[in-house]
């Protein structure tokens, strides 16, 4: 009898311990899948992009914005807006370290801006500052392994320690097969979802991967915003010095 | 106004040129029309202000490294000024209109090497971190026409430079010509006028001023300044430095002539605008997830004395300081923040306000706002926002003014906005804006942005 109870917990030991090997490894590919869709979406060493943004209200109104955006890495991002007349030259800096600057035309000042404004929307859009923000998100999120499902792997993302963001939890779906994160559901602190981003008509351009069009639905207000890519230049070897004050107001 | 309809078809003449020069020329046309109506609350409701304004902004990059940019208003403003019926054959009396030449210049980037950039023309050097009150915000001079448009400044004719080196920049301006702040019309016309303190037994019939201006040379008339910028644990800083002139011109001489016997005066009197240096610092960051800001200005002004002339009186020639040659500060700090339901709130604490100069006259404000969008930000509400004026903390009582300003925003359609809002004053005589607590005033603005 003794001899069936040690060789039972030796046996439960011996599950124990691989089982907290199997649950290391979900947790290491989940960093992996995480750090590869990160690489993925960051791919190109610079992106100049044309955007159209369209903001479809709940009774389907359409406004149309335009706007251009440049990206060099994974942490500086400068967007100008080329349209409406009344936002023409509005222009937003994203530096690393939480560092970003508003430009506003109509008052010829550049100004700084703190991160209480990262959950407000951007010019009207259902993006907020921390949307547009370029960031990798292995930088900000803790990723955990869901499931797989319909060819995606599903994480749930929570906000590292000492991160400033207002989403409490993001589920993202990266596509098994090239690590593109196709869609993103955010959560608000009382772990509601609220918000959902959907990447569409994703494609090869040379030899990276591009949704042509994303969609951020705002599920309180019903209000959506479609941005459509018209036109994409990658490794144009754009220079750091465009990611400055100096080129914010030009 | 033949002079202002030849500089408006220069400027056109110039873009036209750049467009025939360029082989693909990329020419913009925008701007906005603007009307702004108001009427004072109080009696019959009278027409405080009426403003029709169409703002033109040219712009054209006539090679990769060069931009032009020119902006112009032009404005029909007050009312119609027929006082007999000759002037009723003259439609610039009925139906005033002007233009103004609110910047244009060009800029040449890379100018000599990659890092620095120049500036020639007629342009707008906005230096300060607060939002639309900045001490340090002096080279180009205030424009109070619209005592509720806080921080608009004229343009200046100048030359601007700015080298970069990574996060740091150097600019340094030279602006030849002198010109002064432009002061309030309508109802505020006397808001912001130099008061006497007569004597016992006098009692002012007419009061007379004459401007003298800087003698018309580089030395007198320039104004320079040099700013230098970085980040410094994740804050950015300036210091600036300003050798230049105050705005505001003060009286230094005074002449008081008897009318009767019984202590009728007239005063007639000189005023110029004293010379000063101006060092300047501010900063702006974060503290946690609150956006802050501060900003000060030291000024030192040159020794102005006042000369009263008396003699007619039989007092013969007084001699007083008007304004001392010690150093004042100005300085304004404040913060914002965006709270997770969207309102956004913005306080500031002001000390010295735009025309106040020398320590003893500095008063101290506290400004704030606060607004919230609605609607898929169709409708923009500003319930809160306004100031507190304090002249004197000792006996605020007697001392202070309470200003409220809310406002509310709608937009219809893209590029269209329609402004309701109210200017209110409550407040004692003494300080500068309760002088004014008898103007409250309600407002309509409509904008279209092209």
């Amino acid at each position: 009898m003794k001899k069936i109870i040690q060789r039972s917990l030796f046996l439960l030991l011996i599950s124990l311990f691989f089982a907290s090997l199997w649950a290391e490894e979900i947790q290491l590919t989940a960093v992996q899948i995480l750090g590869k869709a990160d690489d993925v979406i960051n791919a190109p060493q610079d992106q100049d992009l044309k955007i159209k943004l369209i903001l479809i209200d709940k009774k389907g109104k359409e406004k149309v914005r335009e706007m251009s955006m440049l990206q060099k890495g994974s942490d500086k991002r400068l967007v100008k807006f080329l349209s409406p007349a009344d936002q023409k030259g509005i222009a937003f800096l994203s530096l690393p370290d939480d560092v970003m600057y508003l430009y506003m035309p109509a008052f010829k000042k550049i100004r700084r801006i703190a991160s209480h404004v990262k959950n407000t929307k951007f010019a009207g859009t259902d993006f907020t500052y921390e949307d547009m923000e370029a960031v990798r998100y292995s930088d900000k999120y803790i990723p955990e392994f869901i499931e797989k499902k319909d060819n995606h792997f599903l994480l749930q993302l929570t906000p590292k320690e000492g991160i400033k963001t207002d989403y409490a939890k993001l589920i993202m779906w990266v596509r098994e097969d090239n690590f593109y994160i196709t869609k993103i559901e955010h959560y608000n602190r009382g772990d509601k979802l609220f918000k959902i981003m959907i990447r569409d008509k994703i494609e090869k351009i040379g030899e990276y991967w591009l949704a042509r069009e994303s969609e951020m639905q705002d599920l309180k207000s019903k209000h959506t915003t479609k941005m459509i890519i018209e036109e994409v230049k990658l490794d144009s070897e754009v220079s750091d010095d465009k990611f400055t004050k100096r080129n914010l107001e030009k | 106004m033949k002079i202002n309809y030849l500089i408006f078809m220069a400027v056109i003449l110039l873009i036209l040129g750049f467009s025939v020069l360029n082989a693909e020329p990329s020419i913009d046309l925008n701007g906005y029309f603007q009307t702004d109506n108001r009427m004072l609350i109080k009696d019959d409701h009278n027409f405080s202000w009426h403003e029709y304004r169409l703002d033109i902004q040219l712009e054209a990059y006539p090679s990769d490294k060069t931009h032009f940019f020119s902006e112009v208003w032009l404005r029909t403003i007050g009312k119609s000024n027929i006082q007999a019926s000759s002037d009723l054959s003259d439609k610039e009396k009925i139906v005033s209109s002007n233009l103004y030449f609110k910047e244009a210049y060009l800029d040449i980037y890379g100018f000599l090497c990659k890092d620095l950039d120049v500036r020639i023309g007629r342009q707008r050097i906005t230096w300060g971190t607060a939002d639309k009150l900045n001490p340090t915000d002096n080279l180009n001079p205030d424009d109070l026409e619209d005592m509720w448009d806080f921080g608009r400044h004229l343009s200046s004719d100048g030359l601007q430079a700015t080298y970069y080196l990574g996060d740091y920049e150097l600019s340094a301006v030279y602006i030849p010509k002198f010109t002064p702040t432009v002061l309030p019309g309508g109802v505020w016309a006397t808001a912001l006028s130099p008061s006497f303190d007569l004597p016992t037994g006098l009692v002012l019939r007419n009061y007379s001023d004459q401007i003298i201006m800087p003698e018309n040379n580089l030395k007198a008339q320039s104004i320079i300044g040099t700013k230098f910028s970085g980040n410094l644990f994740n804050y950015d800083l300036s210091v600036s430095y300003i050798y230049g002139r105050d705005y505001l011109p003060l009286i230094n001489k005074a002449k008081f002539t008897p009318v009767d016997a019984f202590g009728t005066i007239d005063i007639s009197a000189e005023m110029i605008f004293p010379r000063m240096h101006i060092a300047g610092f501010d900063l702006a960051g974060a503290l946690g997830n609150i956006g802050i800001w501060a900003e000060t200005a030291v000024f030192f002004p040159e020794e102005i004395m006042l000369s009263t002339d008396l003699s007619e009186l039989g007092l013969g020639i007084q001699e007083s300081v008007a304004l001392e040659n010690e150093p004042y500060i100005k300085y304004v700090f404040g913060g914002d923040y965006t709270f997770t339901n969207g309102i956004y709130i913005n306080v500031q604490y002001l000390h010295g306000f735009i025309h106040e100069c020398g320590t003893d006259s500095l008063e101290d404000y506290l400004m704030f706002g606060l607004e919230k969008k609605f609607f898929e930000d169709k409708l923009k509400i500003m319930p809160l926002n306004g100031g507190l004026e304090i002249k004197d903390f000792n006996d605020f009582k007697e001392n202070y003014a309470v200003i409220y300003t809310p406002e509310i925003t709608y937009y219809p359609y893209d590029n269209v906005e329609l402004i309701l809002g109210t200017h209110i004053i409550d407040g004692k005589e003494s300080s500068t804006f309760g002088k004014m607590n008898d103007s409250d005033d309600l407002y309509f603005k409509a904008k279209v942005s092209f």
